[in-house]
């Protein structure tokens, strides 16, 4: 009985440290910098992301 | 291509002498080919974009090869460049910037820049971030290949500091995250080790479960909690002890506490040491999120400055930085640009728009010989100012200075904190020492004496005590969010509760801050509707605010303007228009007097903006605009006085102006003519005699004043400065929130106070009972799981305001 309970806990602490590990990711990658912009930023009407305009803007081949 | 061949204005060409269109613009006279080009012409000037012209170079295409290469002086450059993994890295603000088109040219040119690693430019704030070998690419040449693009590159001064306070604000997350996580794997274990506690437990798994708190909690208290240990450490040194000190006591006092028990057998009291730690850490969180927004504050106001100036050496212009310009420098300002020192205009005339300044809705005309602020925008003309001090001493670095110190000035709540602290702190220590002697004195145990000790420090600890204001003051400013009341933190709501005077500025605050006709005075022989139309068509195409003063009347009254074309703007005097019927004037006394139009001699109100209006030879009338109050400023200043505060008017405005707009309101003080600093020392003296002030403004020239009050409150709508440094922001333009806002603070303040009252009634018990030897750990904890309820759920009453009473 103890050790299926030690096992319960030992997977428990395994998914939190997963959950912890993805939370230092987001922190790093800036997910957190700016709480307030990302509410506005739909308001913004000329913003297009640069990500897909180098398919758009590279002449034709 | 002789010189008599006439070139048009916009395209270049030559124009044929019978297609060829006169103008004059800005007191020269252009041509256009065509009305296409005219046109243009004139949309590129009206988007204050005029340096177009002088930039561009026809035949060639192309911008004009020197046109960016401004001396960048390459130890600045060489200052800004940052060491990073894997090569160097600079960053710097790309101006003129306008689509995401220009963020791809920037990006792809970058980086293939030899020795490029990484190019990004981030659209929204125009920010670049290069990272380079610094062995191959060099930061002069990064930014010679953004200025050959046309674009302006311009080093940032404020970025340092920004990375700064991120990094500080990412290792404060990571450690309250971290405190989170284990924490609640902490929870489930004191759950089965409370469990155990009724139900009885096997004790082999009763000291699994307690090593495994002991393994989870350690991290939190050495890593997450590590800072209130050098705080305490550090509030010892100075024999000034505060919060962190009462915090780390705890917390040391409950772990050492548990990890004896641990060994020795015993109920253990970990979970108690990790919550502390993380509900402080959420504070500080909060607490460095308001610091954040404060110090963006200045930092924009500081921005308003153009960081580089174009500084005219003989027929030779150098772009330098701002804070290199010295008094008596030549600076050339070109349309759309910010003046970056305070001057006085030597060459040009031109429109500047102060609003920021002054809170002015009109932009003023300016002269030779006229002073200049800091920060006002040129609308019109390149202008010639000659710099009468040192960026450093200029008018919006003077504002900043006050901003600063004012804010520094404000006690936050932390600090009361800590003055609680400085009393229980003490107090607790000789509780505790008191304990351990009378139990010896009573001949237990020197152990068992110690360990009773202890336990007065652990339950002294504030748990609920801490979460009794930050979790009504989260309840509070939810409700209020949805009603488009922002309170920036908590302790803005407290005050707003206990708040004595309320101060108002009067332009766009009092008022709508937008002209509106209040009288149409044809003369004899003219109807009104007539006077209107003329002067409506003269202005239908103009974006001036008392021409949309005038549209909006005529559109009132239900007249259809025909859209008069080709209209002619003289910078602060009026607007003539040639149509069928004669050439028709539309503004200012001086204007028609200098075209020779007899005045009829209209008596003029003192503080009106008259416009008159002129047809032919024949004068029409005169049409008066002024600012009007906002419809619900009398309701809601009385609703104001019905709750017992004073008002009062703080202006810049003219004495007689405000007596007159203000007449009848109830409104105490009523003070004119006062500058930015007066607004700031005449709240700072009502503070000083023990009134609990607010601040209303919507203007830079408020942001001292703002900052200066216990409350500052800025309404939506006025400048980013204003919203910036106030700490109460009305989402909605309406005063009536206003009167909302105050009932919110004023039921928020007497919630926390029942709050704290069961928080300390608790803790109180707790004390009495560990002091007497007789405290269990379910007693221990039962306190803390049911003062922590009672605070909850009293706050959460405050999610269901009460409909707008009393207004």
């Amino acid at each position: 009985m103890l050790s299926s309970i030690l096992m319960l806990i030992i997977l428990s602490l395994f998914l939190a440290t997963g959950a912890w590990l993805i939370f230092l990711w987001a922190v790093r990658k800036g997910e957190f910098d700016d709480p307030e912009a990302p509410k506005y930023r739909m308001l913004d009407d000329d913003e297009a992301l640069p990500a897909n305009l180098e398919d758009r803007h590279d002449p034709p081949a | 291509m002789t010189s008599a061949t006439i070139q048009c204005a916009h395209c270049g060409q030559n124009i044929l002498p019978a297609e060829r269109i006169s103008e004059s613009f800005a007191d020269r006279q252009v041509d256009f080919c065509c009305q296409g080009c005219r046109g243009a012409f004139r949309i590129i000037h009206g988007a204050g974009l005029g340096r177009f012209y002088r930039e561009r170079q026809w035949p060639e295409a192309g911008l004009p090869t020197g046109a960016y290469r401004l001396g960048i002086d390459a130890a600045a450059l060489a200052g800004q460049v940052r060491s990073v993994p894997g090569g160097n890295e600079l960053n710097f603000l790309v101006e003129g910037i306008h689509c995401a088109t220009c963020v791809w040219l920037n990006e792809k040119i970058l980086s293939r820049l030899p020795g490029v690693l990484e190019a990004r430019l981030n659209y929204a704030s125009h920010r670049a971030r290069v990272r380079f070998d610094p062995g191959i690419a060099d930061p002069l040449a990064i930014f010679a290949a953004v200025a050959s693009l046309g674009y302006l590159p311009r080093l940032d001064g404020s970025d340092a500091r920004q990375q700064l306070r991120l990094a500080e604000r990412r290792r404060l997350l990571v450690r309250f995250g971290t405190a989170v996580f284990l924490s609640l794997q902490l929870m489930g274990f004191s759950l089965a080790l409370y469990a155990g506690y009724f139900q009885g437990m096997a004790t082999d798994a009763r000291q699994l479960v307690q090593w495994l708190a002991g393994l989870v909690a350690t991290p939190v208290v050495f890593y997450a909690g590590a800072s209130f240990f050098s705080g305490a450490w550090r509030s010892l040194r100075n024999r000034a002890p505060g919060m962190d000190l009462l915090i780390a006591l705890g917390v040391l006092a409950a772990y050492g506490y548990s990890l004896v028990a641990l060994i020795r057998g015993g109920e253990v009291y970990f979970d108690t040491a990790a919550m502390i730690v993380t509900l402080v850490l959420l504070g500080r969180l909060l607490e460095n999120g308001a610091r954040h927004r404060a110090a963006e504050g200045i930092e924009r106001l500081l921005a308003l400055a153009p960081t580089s100036a174009c500084r005219l050496e003989g027929e030779e212009q150098h772009s330098v930085e701002s804070s290199c310009l010295r008094p008596g420098d030549l600076i050339l300002v070109r349309p759309g640009e910010r003046v970056p020192v305070d001057a006085t205009l030597v060459d040009g005339t031109s429109e500047f728009d102060e609003a920021v300044v002054s809170g002015e809705a009109l932009p003023v005309l300016r002269k030779p010989g006229d002073p200049i602020r800091s920060g006002t925008l040129n609308l019109d003309a390149a202008v010639t100012l000659r710099a009468t001090c040192a960026a450093a001493d200029s008018f919006l670095a003077r504002m900043a200075a006050l901003v600063e110190e004012a804010q520094a000035c404000k006690a936050p709540v932390q600090r009361l904190a800590d003055r609680i602290a400085t009393v229980f702190v003490p107090l607790v220590v000789l509780l505790a020492a008191a304990t351990v002697f009378f139990w010896l004195g009573r001949g237990v145990g020197g152990a068992t004496a110690l360990l009773h000790a202890v336990a007065v420090l652990v339950v002294a600890c504030p748990c609920a005590l801490g979460l009794a204001t930050p979790i009504a003051v989260m309840v509070a400013t939810g409700a209020a969010a949805r009603r488009g009341i922002f309170f920036r933190g908590g302790d803005v709501l407290e005050q707003v509760g206990r708040l004595q005077l309320v101060a108002f500025d009067k332009t766009g605050t009092l008022t709508r801050g937008q002209p509106a006709v209040c009288a149409v005075v044809p003369a004899p022989g003219t109807s009104a509707e007539t006077l209107l139309r003329s002067a409506a068509t003269v202005e239908s195409g103009s974006a001036h605010p008392l021409a949309r003063g005038i549209l909006c009347e005529a559109e009132r009254r239900g007249l259809t303007v025909p859209c008069g074309s080709g209209a002619r703007t003289v910078p602060g005097m009026g607007v003539a228009l040639e149509d069928g019927a004669g050439r028709v004037l539309v503004g200012t006394r001086e204007f028609l007097a200098a075209n020779g139009i007899p005045l009829a001699a209209a008596a003029a109100g003192p503080a009106l903006t008259e416009v008159h209006v002129s047809r032919g030879a024949e004068y029409l009338g005169v049409i008066r605009l002024d600012d009007r109050l906002r419809p619900e400023t009398a309701p809601a200043l009385a609703a104001l006085l019905r709750r017992g505060v004073r008002l009062a008017v703080l202006s810049g405005d003219r004495p007689r102006t405000v007596e007159r707009m203000t007449a009848g309101l109830g409104i105490e003080e009523r003070c004119g003519g006062m500058t930015p600093a007066d607004k700031a020392a005449w709240i700072a003296a009502r503070q000083a005699s023990g009134l609990r002030v607010m601040m209303i403004g919507d203007g830079l020239n408020d942001a001292p004043a703002l900052a200066a009050a216990d409350v500052g409150c800025a309404l939506a709508g006025g400048t980013d400065i204003a919203l910036e440094t106030s700490t109460l922001v009305l989402t909605r333009p309406d005063l009536g929130c206003l009167v909302e806002a105050l009932d919110i603070g004023r039921r928020a303040l007497r919630i926390i106070r029942q709050n704290l009252f069961w928080a300390f009634v608790y803790n109180l018990v707790a004390l009495s009972l560990a002091a007497g030897g007789r405290l269990a750990p379910i007693h221990a904890a039962a306190a803390m799981a049911l003062s922590s309820l009672c605070v909850v759920g009293n706050s959460l009453r405050l999610a269901r305001l009460p409909r707008q009473k009393g207004r």
